[in-house]
């Protein structure tokens, strides 16, 4: 009905490897574009820099992240530390007089240089050997922020992100930011919408699945395990400048701890392994919802008259913010991007049911 | 439809979230704090935050600022950056005057909006030292003793307990490994130079649950005296610590952040004679006497009627006092409705306000937002902190030189 599809009717080999497959879907894409254009002029400057721009960065990182730890199959749990990596060298850079433009390349570069060497771990080790090899990293940028004033900025261990321009604009108004990271996040969702349709894409699929069943079929795992780190660490390292110079406008070693990283991995878990669209909800899940669940702690004891101490008050939506992460992996293991799915099958072929499984 | 009522309940706290509490009639003075309560200030924050809203409730019960009821909004950060900048832009959309946010994390990675925007932010005892430059630094408040300041009224104290010589004496410096811990370095280092004690430190890594090592190099220097600079989980860890190496509790000084409970953790009888800087009045002052009569025995008290009048329920006090203080001058000279800018104005004028000696006289300039940097050391005798000097600032010419040279490096280089 609302898809006007009745089922998967391809008739082409060229439709069958459209990013988008169904027409309606490239209208929803279409249009959610479009408003996320018109949002500026739309919403106001509360929602604008304290919500949307944020998320679109968050979830810039969180698709970053899910290429490592979703399409290859490799978890990282100092994902942080490769932003922060990113976020120091090109506000450093841009300081000394590098361009942004060359700046936010460069300091990709960096992040995949010292993510690669980390990836080396994951030659040799698996799973939760592999995942306190990264926390090692974390562990080790954190450190060297920390210790050396010349990185994080002397007494104060903090950096203002000077001003700058994007191709002869300047970027020093909330509309200006909020553009800029729009492109970054839409650059890299389309990035990651390719990636599957890639040999590079399914290489990573091998790997994850088996990576010595992938080598029995001739995928090279070593070259590909690295590329993931590489890729992954220069997407992370340029969404961490893009968190600095747009959002937060002064970087501190705080801002890239390792609460962070695990916030990163949670995206992406609960979003939705390989998932696009799973990126996205997850970051707005993990975003919005400790700071929704407080101001609507606030606004229930307010408005229903309810004494709650301060203290309680805060931590309520902490339990609640549990629950919801504990329920939803619960009861949908495969992340929100399944509930998405779901939700999307049921309307394909409605009002008939014979593709439902249950 | 199982699977959509979890969303539909998300959607509802979204819309719940979205809207704010209704308008009232006459339109009241709008304050912020986004404090952490959850994660790494709670040692403190939930005492402060009682403070600040009890005496709130008092001024209101008083009849407001010149008539104008207070009404402070809080909320939880978590310590998180992008908590705290959602928070900021909420009150400032919500017509907030001043916002509070209590965590040196947050505090920075809002500095520079509060610039650009002209929004007050109060950052007592905590964020930047530098912000005392109200030159650089137009709105952000900072109003209470630098931690250059507290190092160098610490050394005083230490010079006067021995005769005012300190040549050959050994002060060593215990602090946590962060920003916040190293800070005093420089001020305890100058202060070598000019005094001739002999300055070693150690850090320890945070957040100081595990420092035997540390102290065993300690008891190897045999130092004449011991500075603790930490906060939270550390300072009872580094306190149980140094007693228990022998080092003698009148001879151990700490930063501000050490309270009753730190004390009744170590020990209250082993840790007699341990002193503490003190920027705010431990106790029952007649101003905290006035808020418990006729606010928390009438049961409108925020929280645990025993914390009044403890260390941080004080602090918490005495930045709202000196906020109010601010907004009465702004008004009496600008007339309401209050706005930022007048705020800022008002608060550069408060001169020699005590709130009834709960705090040093503590005057604002557009110069000096630290207020005159007073303190004093107070020790702590069992029961109580019992002051040990009066109020006092020590070596001004040592901090203003070091955020003189901060100050610069923020406003020409950025940092």
């Amino acid at each position: 009905m609302y898809y006007r599809l009745a089922g998967v009717y391809r008739t082409s080999y060229a439709g069958d490897r459209a990013i988008l497959k169904i027409p309606a879907e490239r209208w929803q894409v279409a249009g959610l574009f479009a408003a996320a254009l018109a949002s500026p002029f739309l919403v106001s400057n509360l929602y604008l820099t304290g919500y949307l721009l944020p998320w679109l960065i968050w979830s810039m990182a969180a698709l970053s992240l899910n290429l490592l730890v979703g399409w290859a199959g490799q978890i990282h749990l100092g994902y942080a530390a490769v932003m922060a990596i990113g976020a120091y060298s090109a506000t450093h850079m841009v300081r000394a007089g590098v361009p942004f433009e060359a700046a936010i390349v460069l300091c990709g570069v960096l992040s995949a240089g010292i993510g690669l060497v980390f990836g080396f771990a994951s030659l040799r080790v698996k799973g939760l050997y592999l995942a306190v090899s990264t926390l090692a990293m974390q562990y080790l940028v954190d450190w060297t922020i920390n210790h050396v004033p010349a990185i994080s900025g002397g007494s104060q261990a903090t950096l203002q992100v000077p001003s700058f321009t994007v191709l002869w604009i300047p970027i020093d108004n909330d509309f200006a930011r909020y553009y800029l990271a729009l492109f970054g996040c839409a650059a890299v969702a389309v990035f990651l919408l390719n990636v599957r349709r890639t040999a590079f894409g399914r290489a990573l699929a091998a790997v994850r699945e088996k990576d010595y069943a992938a080598a029995v079929l001739g995928v090279n795992t070593f070259y590909f395990k690295l590329m993931a780190f590489w890729v992954s660490s220069m997407l992370g390292g340029m969404a961490g400048a893009l968190l600095a110079f747009c959002y937060y406008r002064a970087v501190t070693p705080e801002q890239f701890h390792l609460d962070v990283s695990i916030q990163l991995l949670a995206m992406v878990i609960v979003g939705g392994l390989a998932s696009v669209i799973g990126s996205f909800l997850g970051a707005a899940l993990v975003f919005f919802a400790p700071i929704v669940l407080n101001n609507g702690a606030g606004a229930l004891a307010g408005g229903l008259g309810l004494q709650i101490g301060g203290e309680l008050r805060s931590q309520i939506p902490l339990i609640l913010y549990g629950g919801l992460i504990a329920g939803f992996l619960l009861f949908e293991p495969l992340g929100l991007a399944k509930i998405w799915d779901n939700i999307r099958n049921y309307f394909l072929v409605w009002p008939f049911r014979h593709t439902r499984h249950s | 439809m199982k699977r959509f009522a979890g969303l539909s309940a998300l959607a509802a706290l979204l819309v719940l979230g979205g809207g704010n509490a209704g308008a009232v009639e006459t339109k009241p003075i709008k304050v912020g704090a986004a404090l952490d309560f959850t994660k790494v200030y709670t040692f403190l924050t939930a005492e402060y935050s009682q403070g600040q809203r009890d005496y709130i409730a008092y001024l209101n019960g008083r009849g407001g600022i010149k008539g104008v009821p207070v009404e402070i909004e809080v909320a939880d950060t978590g310590n998180e950056p992008q908590r705290g900048i959602e928070a900021y832009e909420r009150f400032k959309n919500g017509g907030a005057v001043l916002m509070d946010f209590l965590s040196t994390p947050v505090s920075r990675a809002v500095v520079p909006r509060a610039l650009q925007d002209g929004m007050n932010v109060i950052t007592a005892f905590h964020g930047r030292s530098d912000a005392a430059d109200g030159t650089v630094f137009p709105t952000i408040f900072p109003m209470s003793p630098a931690y250059w300041s507290q190092a160098t009224a610490i050394v005083k104290y230490i010079a006067d307990k021995e005769g005012g010589n300190l040549k050959g004496k050994k002060i060593e410096l215990v602090h946590i490994d962060s920003p916040f811990g190293k800070e005093p370095i420089p001020v305890f280092q100058a202060l070598a130079e000019k005094l001739g004690y002999s300055f070693t430190e150690v850090g320890y890594p945070s957040p100081g649950n595990e420092q035997s090592a540390q102290w065993s190099q300690v008891r190897r220097d045999k130092p004449d005296w011991v500075v603790l600079w930490g906060a939270g989980g550390g300072q009872p860890n580094s306190l149980r610590e140094a007693l228990a190496n022998g080092i003698s509790p009148d001879k151990i000084v700490s930063v501000i952040w050490l309270s009753e409970t730190d004390m009744g953790i170590v020990g209250a009888d082993q840790a007699k004679g341990v002193a503490r800087f003190e920027g705010v009045a431990f106790g029952k002052r007649p101003l905290i006497a006035a808020i418990e009569a006729e606010v928390v025995s009438k049961g409108k008290g925020a929280g645990d009627p025993k914390k009044v009048g403890g260390s941080y329920y004080n602090i918490g006090v005495a930045t709202m006092a000196l906020f109010a203080e601010g907004a009465r001058i702004a008004i009496e000279k600008e007339g309401a409705p209050l706005t930022p800018a007048k705020l800022k104005k008002g608060l550069e004028s408060i001169k020699n306000f005590t709130a009834d000696g709960l705090m040093p006289a503590v005057t604002i300039t557009p110069e000096d937002h630290q207020g005159g940097g007073q303190g004093r050391i107070a020790t702590w005798d069992g029961t109580e902190w019992k002051p040990d000097t009066g109020w006092f600032a020590a070596y001004q010419d040592v901090v203003w030189d070091l955020v003189k040279k901060t100050s610069a490096e923020f406003k020409t280089a950025g940092k």
